[in-house]
């Protein structure tokens, strides 16, 4: 067996807290894409980013479980939870940046290198050095200061390693390494997303269960473009807007054969690009918008990390709290900025702001 | 689910016309999906004509539907569809207040009255599934022999326990969403650890408001104390699977219906604009069934109309449909068809069913072709709550009141079952837009405070909508006449209807009923009815309006024999023997459910004959004498 870089139960979770950070940080992209169609218009790429973006929110879920499973408490509430944009994925090599953005061939093509299968070439270039500020880096080694692992494949792969790794250790030293209350898993009851369903973790082939529905469902399953339960991968669902068709049953990578579909880049809101609060004139309606949706979004974490802890039915609740989310991130994405023709506004996501006085009472003047 | 792209394409009129299929089935409503669905997965080959427009079942074209809706200023339930006079529907807006011997002749329906009714169907791909509420109670078990029982009405030539295998199939093919202890009650009964598919749906704040104010009420009907309470409805849309679900195997929602991968519709979410649409497909429609049974290989043609039921003058067997078939539903031009097979099945709901036999001078022996037309009667009451109770949260109803939909009382007066309306007095008075001209108008609001009271206003209605029983009246009836035809020049349906009085002595103790829980819920009661109303109704000295609720049957009832019923327990016609038709007509009673679930339940049972008669007549005939 290779050898594992996670030797600690305290390595493991730092691994896991890494990837839920990870899980986390496509999501305001996704949504932010999502939100910038114009609505009634692109029903294709509005169903593509939905469900993704939803799918996000399950490989979250399912990061949780394992965590919870080897006796880890998720914390979305930690400062750097959500990094700052644009923030750093591997790609290989060379790592590329995410912003938050309308939906675009340059945002297209990002959601597809988020997605992309990628295999190092040897175990050596599994972890990459990298100069970057670290809290704008994502699929960063937690035990390795300034190494980002090649590719968020990789990175998932190393979680599996050093599970197997810990199982077997703990096991000879007569120990147990899944001590997690099986009453804090996410279970199907709680969790629906329209694709795949939450796997409870107990033991290791639950927790390798969860986290290759992870990978499958971004990358596909052994070079197919569906994942294990006969689903369409995430790359491959964003592949389908790039080639102007679906895929279907049967399809080879790269050739769908599938109705075809359309695409209209005019139908977007023009939204700015990484937007901050700092971009919108002080005082102003929008800045008030913006601070109350961070607001809210950070309460939002706050209420999945009670979920995450004990309460699993509370997201149950969620669902109507993520329309209020939509709706306050729509108000934001349809109205222009002031003194800048065709620039609309767009949520920000800095959370450490949103601790400004006034809070989410703003949302009513907003 | 996956719509197998191209499907609609797969045939056209001259390759039907030249195809000897097993059955032939009219309509692609959820009748004729279950049926097409059951007989190829037996191996059968099956040709639906559906004679609305229709392309491949996809997210895009259910969204077109929904922008319709959403950008259409009557609200209606027929307004996501456009206008198609080769395939014409009736449409509420379209209904007037009949004059004494003048019938209404503009619109597609014929009404010679006296009542007026507003009773809508849906007349594309899905049928009314496409408009439904998706609200699924069974019948109760005395529903099925009210005649006998209470001396109004017909029995059925079977009883719920017959049925009861069925139900749990509908209910497995439509999704419900129920819990079997809220669903235990006036001798409704389940096979032990029967689960529904998935959980219930749970109250909503106005339900619950509601019941805090109605439950443990007593009300005393004939000596015999009724305590009422608020039940949820079981409901044909996605909610939590239920584990226990198939001895132990769960249930797998089933979301929107697309020619690719969409994920969309595994859970309700709550929209408040069920009828006619939800937005993610998470309400059953047709289109889920249908999708399955063109997986399987069966012939859909759409924009096809049956014009004509042929049949062999000495067997009675029917030997094919002539059918009409359009490209343009602006256009009045048709190609005509010939759609042949051993077993031919109308499924096209009771009006279109009844239209087409008596198109094709089809009156049975019986002479019932027609005839006992029913449709639930509802008489709306309306009411403002003294305080916001969230009204316009929900689907558009989660609970109601059911403790007086049986009882000794029906030898007397009607039943009838009672929906809390989360969708606030929409139905009876046009509201949110109501409201919202009325604060403009009358009351000169505008800005933040133009918003506030139409929330407040909207936020604290309360609507009871009473559905209540009507039963079988041979007066009640579709006929047709050659003086009244559509643009394809098939014949419109004529209705006469009225209203009996034994309905109406429901819906006077429920406009009392209605008054006493508005005044236990400190309600202000707003409820008026206009003798200019088109539904308006006088009783017994009284003003009422009756609504029409779409459950529509009776028009080719089952019985026991030739001369009592149209067609048998199976659903086969009694004058022709390759002949059946499903759907509400059927029914020789609609009792106080809302009449989807029993057809779907009445189709699987019919389904099942229809497989065994068809494997017999395949079975390869032995010679006697020959035991080779």
């Amino acid at each position: 067996m290779t050898e594992s870089k996670i030797t600690t139960r305290e390595e493991l979770l730092a691994y896991l807290e890494a990837g839920l950070r990870l899980e986390h940080a496509t999501i305001p992209p996704y949504l932010t894409a999502l939100y910038s169609l114009h609505p009634g218009t692109n029903s294709p790429a509005w169903h593509v980013l939905r469900v993704v973006a939803v799918e996000e929110m399950l490989h979250l879920s399912l990061a949780a479980n394992v965590m919870n499973a080897v006796g880890g408490t998720p914390d979305l509430t930690r400062p750097d939870f959500v990094p700052a944009y644009p923030a750093c994925l591997p790609d290989g090599e060379t790592d590329f940046t995410v912003d938050l953005q309308p939906f675009s061939q340059d945002a297209l093509a990002t959601f597809l290198k988020i997605e992309r299968p990628a295999q190092a070439p040897s175990e050596q270039a599994r972890l990459v050095e990298r100069d970057r500020p670290r809290r704008l880096m994502l699929a960063a080694s937690p035990t390795d200061p300034g190494m980002q692992f090649y590719s968020i494949g990789e990175f998932y792969e190393e979680i599996i390693r050093g599970l197997q790794h810990l199982d077997e250790k703990y096991k000879a030293e007569g120990r147990e390494l899944f001590t997690g209350d099986p009453e804090r898993q996410v279970s199907a009851e709680y969790f629906y997303s329209g694709g795949g369903t939450p796997v409870c973790v107990t033991d290791l082939s639950s927790a390798l269960a969860a986290l290759s529905l992870i990978a499958g469902q971004g990358e596909g399953k052994g070079g197919g473009i569906y994942d294990n339960g006969g689903e369409l991968a995430h790359y491959y669902r964003f592949q389908q807007l790039q080639l102007g068709r679906f895929y279907q049953k049967g399809d080879e990578p790269g050739q769908p054969t599938g109705p075809k579909l359309e695409v209209d880049w005019t139908a977007v809101y023009p939204v700015l690009k990484n937007a901050r609060l700092s971009d919108y004139p002080e005082d102003s309606e929008l800045a008030r918008a913006a601070r109350a949706f961070n607001s809210t979004y950070r309460d939002f974490l706050a209420f999945l990390t009670r979920a995450f802890s004990g309460q699993p039915a509370l997201l149950l609740d969620a669902v109507p709290q993520m329309f209020r989310l939509r709706d306050d991130m729509e108000r934001l994405i349809k109205n222009p900025v002031p003194g800048r023709p065709g620039v609309h506004a767009a949520p920000t996501f800095e959370l450490a702001d949103s601790f400004a006085p006034g809070g989410p009472d703003e949302r009513s003047g907003a | 689910m996956i719509f197998p792209p191209g499907a609609t394409a797969l045939t056209d009129p001259d390759a039907v016309s030249e195809t000897l299929y097993d059955a032939v089935i009219i309509g692609g409503g959820i009748a004729g999906a279950i049926i097409a669905n059951q007989l190829s997965q037996a191996g059968q080959r099956v040709l639906i004509l559906e004679a609305g427009k229709g392309e491949d079942m996809n997210v895009a074209s259910y969204e077109d539907y929904l922008t319709n809706f959403y950008t259409a200023v009557s609200k209606d339930n027929q307004a996501p569809y456009p206008v198609n006079p080769n395939a014409a529907m009736p449409r509420s807006t379209d209904v007037r207040r009949i004059t004494p011997g003048q019938p209404d002749t503009s619109p597609y329906l014929v009404q010679n009255g006296p009542y007026a009714t507003d009773f809508t169907y849906t007349r594309v791909l899905g049928g009314t599934t496409m408009h439904w509420e998706a609200k699924t109670p069974r019948m109760l078990p005395e529903d099925f022999d009210t005649a006998s029982r209470y001396g109004h009405g017909l029995d059925w030539p079977f009883g719920y326990d017959d049925l009861e295998p069925y139900y749990q199939e509908a209910e497995r093919e439509i999704g419900v969403s129920a819990d079997v202890e809220d669903q235990t009650y006036l001798g409704l009964g389940y096979p032990p650890g029967y689960v529904f598919p998935m959980r219930g749906l749970p109250l909503s704040y106005l339900d619950q408001m509601v019941a805090r104010g109605v439950d443990g009420t007593e009300v005393d009907l004939d000596g015999q104390p009724v305590t009422l309470k608020v039940r949820p409805w079981p409901q044909g849309r996605n909610g939590i699977p239920n584990p226990d679900y198939d001895g132990g195997h769960g249930y797998t929602p089933v979301g929107a219906v697309s020619t690719h991968q969409v994920e969309e519709g595994g859970r309700c979410q709550g929209n408040n604009n069920c009828v006619p649409l939800c937005p993610v497909q998470a309400k059953y429609h047709a289109g889920k069934t249908l999708a399955k049974a063109v997986g399987n290989g069966v012939h859909l043609l759409t924009q096809a109309v049956a014009y004509r039921v042929h049949t062999n003058p000495v067997s009675g067997r029917v030997t094919h449909v002539e059918f009409r078939a359009y490209r343009d539903s602006s256009s009045a031009e048709y190609a005509t068809g010939t759609a042949r097979g051993r077993i031919f099945v109308l499924a096209a709901n009771a009006i279109e069913n009844a239209r087409l036999m008596l198109a094709s001078d089809l009156q049975s022996a019986s002479g019932l072709v027609g005839r006992n037309l029913m449709d639930h009667a509802y008489l709306l009451n309306w009411a403002l709550l003294p305080e916001v109770a969230g009204t316009g949260r929900g689907t558009n109803s989660t609970g109601g009141i059911t403790d007086l939909r049986g009882g000794p009382f029906r030898g007397r007066q009607a039943g009838f079952a009672i929906d809390i309306h989360n969708d606030g007095w929409g139905w009876a008075t046009g509201s949110p837009v109501s409201d919202l001209l009325h604060i403009v108008d009358a009351q000169n609001k505008f800005g933040p405070d133009l918003r506030r009271s139409l929330i407040d206003q909207v936020s604290r209605q309360l609507l009871l909508a009473f559905m209540i029983d009507v039963p079988p009246n041979p007066g009640n009836r579709v006929t047709v006449d050659p003086a009244y035809r559509d643009q394809l020049g098939n014949m419109r349906p004529v209705i006469s209807y009225s209203i009996s009085d034994y309905t109406m002595e429901g819906a006077a103790f429920a406009r009392r009923l209605a008054k006493r829980l508005f005044a236990r819920l400190g309600a202000e009661d707003c409820t008026a009815y206009s003798p200019a109303d088109y539904g308006y109704v006088s009783y017994g000295g009284q003003d009422y309006v009756i609504r029409g609720g779409n459950h529509l049957a009776g028009t080719h009832v089952m019985g026991t024999t030739p001369a009592n019923s149209v067609v048998d327990a199976a659903l086969r016609s009694w004058d022709h023997q390759n002949l059946y038709l499903v759907g509400g007509g059927a029914m020789p009673t609609i009792g106080t459910s809302n009449i989807t679930l029993t057809i779907a339940a009445l189709c699987f049972k019919s389904a099942g004959h229809m497989i065994e008669r068809l494997r017999a007549e395949q079975a390869p005939v032995v010679l006697s004498g020959s035991n080779q």
